[in-house]
């Protein structure tokens, strides 16, 4: 790796328009040597003043250094001339993260699982937001699985209620130990339900209404109780397809109930 | 967001489309001989250089192989690596024959490519505008004017 | 000469509003054999089957479910069928909103073996 920094720094240094600035900056910001990732960062921005990544790479090294205000304002900049950019969403999600509104941290991270669903570091990003909240309130956790699904049965270990965005609005699903893997099944859901909708619109089956997947350990059901939600049902072998599509009716009505009340 | 630069801002929606449905890593579009028209996903000028150089060679040598086997010429290639593939596609524009280089991942596939490589080409026929005359010769000069011109634009530099 | 896949595969374009089937390389997208109604897009069929399968696949997998056995997508007009054989191959089966699925899926997944 030494090598190759050297090699990054000696073309930066011959030509310091070149973008290799970005990888070089970024290299030094991982190795903690920040002061030299800042020069960098600038001397690109310098040259390309208009492009997001640096941007985003001069923000990140804020970040490491403590600067945190000044890093969201560079983000929010870069966010004003391109909403969807998913490194400035990540580092603003972050930030609201920090300053612990978790709300606003949710919103910017979802929107950027929105813009690429297969951006492993926004779920992983997702994921310890959403456990951290888990974690600091069990009791309202526990209010939504009985609220949305409150008497089904399995309701707290294999149903789960997903925004479009990937957000877990009620239920849980549990793993082969008990653990809970609701917010990473609901992360990779919205992107497997776009995916539905692009190959039925693609392939004229109308509307796709529901998906059905059989495995070696349970039967998987996903629907959309409406256009904002996605259900993800789950049991084991012994509960049918169509069992389970009956269960997945019953509580896709269950959730559009619980909707219609929760909503503003 | 990945955002597509380019030379010709006819070629922006289209690619936008292209990249955002087969999700590839980098694209590029050229013309046969290396003169780049659009590129996503490249962070260094000499990447976009070096790719258009070597995919326009690409197609020319696998086109003397067509011509020996009696085709006009082969109209895409595919190389496939371990986690990486390269897509190469000819697509004829009102102004002549353009290609695109396009690199995808394990999250795409050959199969994705080649579908909407099919609407890119479409969609890039209908935005093109009409080819302008040229007058006199290309000089050498022009050239290198060119290309550092389509080089400040696809870096914003 | 059919192809003996092709011959494989109208066993299931015989079952009931199945309008095609195919057998399609997991990893490209690409179709090996087909054997479809004119004016279906065995091309697309090819590759979004492949790509809706990866990423159910995600979905499966952090269900904790194991290896994903069949998939069936219900559209409003229409039905997708999948079947992932062992060797990287998918069994797909395309039909309208009418499609015997169960008769398809058991004649798929016997394909499935076959194409091991």
């Amino acid at each position: 790796m030494v090598r190759e920094l050297q090699a990054m720094a000696a073309l930066f240094e011959r030509d310091p328009g070149s973008l290799v600035f970005l990888e070089l900056g970024e290299e030094l910001r991982r190795m903690g040597r920040l002061e030299s990732g800042v020069r960098v960062a600038l001397t690109g921005l310098e040259w390309h003043p208009s492009l997001a990544e640096a941007h985003d790479l001069y923000a990140r090294i804020l970040v490491d250094i403590g600067d945190l205000d000044r890093a969201r304002e560079v983000w929010m900049r870069v966010l004003e001339r391109h909403p969807r950019h998913v490194g400035a969403l990540k580092g603003l999600g972050f930030l609201s993260f920090w300053d612990g509104d978790v709300d606003t941290a949710l919103d910017r991270l979802e929107t950027a699982l929105g813009v690429d669903p297969t951006d492993y570091t926004v779920v992983q990003a997702l994921m310890t937001v959403r456990a951290a909240v888990e974690a600091s309130e069990p009791a309202s956790e526990e209010v939504a699985v009985d609220s949305v699904f409150g008497g089904f049965e399995g309701a707290d270990e294999g149903m789960l209620l997903v925004s479009d965005r990937g957000r877990v609005l009620g239920g849980r699903l549990r793993g082969r130990d008990a653990e809970d893997v609701s917010e990473e099944a609901a992360a990779y859901l919205s992107g497997a339900a776009q995916e539905a909708e692009r190959t039925s619109r693609m392939l004229g089956l109308g509307a796709w209404r529901w998906m059905v997947a059989e495995a070696a350990d349970g039967n998987v059901h996903v629907s959309s109780p409406d256009p904002e939600t996605l259900l993800l049902v789950v049991r084991d072998r012994s509960v049918p397809a169509g069992r389970l599509a009956v269960v997945a009716e019953r509580a896709g009505h269950a959730a559009r109930s619980w909707l219609e009340t929760s909503r503003p | 967001m990945r955002r597509t630069r380019a030379v010709e801002a006819w070629t922006v929606e289209p690619l936008d489309r292209f990249v955002g449905e087969t999700g590839a890593r980098l694209t590029l579009l050229m013309t046969p001989a290396g003169q780049v028209l659009a590129q996503q996903g490249f962070t260094r000028a000499v990447d976009v250089m070096a790719s258009a150089a070597l995919g326009a060679a690409i197609f020319s040598s696998t086109g003397a192989i067509a011509r020996m086997l009696g085709e006009r010429e082969f109209r895409a290639l595919n190389h496939q690596g371990r986690q990486y593939g390269v897509f190469l596609g000819a697509l004829d524009a009102p102004r002549g024959k353009l290609l695109v280089l396009v690199v995808y991942g394990p999250d795409s596939s050959l199969g994705l490519v080649q579908l909407f490589f099919a609407d890119l080409a479409e969609q890039l026929v209908v935005a093109a505008p009409e080819p302008e005359e040229r007058h006199g010769p290309i000089l050498a000069a022009d050239f290198e004017r060119e290309l550092d011109e389509s080089l400040a634009s696809l870096f914003g530099r | 000469m059919t192809h003996p896949y092709v011959r494989l595969l109208e066993q299931i374009t015989r079952v009931g509003g199945v309008r095609g089937a195919m057998l399609v390389v997991a990893d490209d997208g690409l179709v090996v054999a087909e054997s479809l109604m004119v004016g279906i897009r065995g091309a697309a069929i090819a590759a979004l089957a492949a790509s809706l399968t990866r990423r159910f696949a995600m979905v499966t997998k952090t269900s904790t479910v194991g290896e994903l056995g069949f998939l069936h997508l219900q559209g409003e007009d229409g039905t997708l069928a999948i079947v992932p054989a062992p060797t990287g191959v998918l069994v797909v089966a395309v039909g309208g909103s009418d499609m015997n699925v169960g008769l398809a899926r058991l004649e798929m997944l016997r394909i499935a073996e076959v194409a091991r």
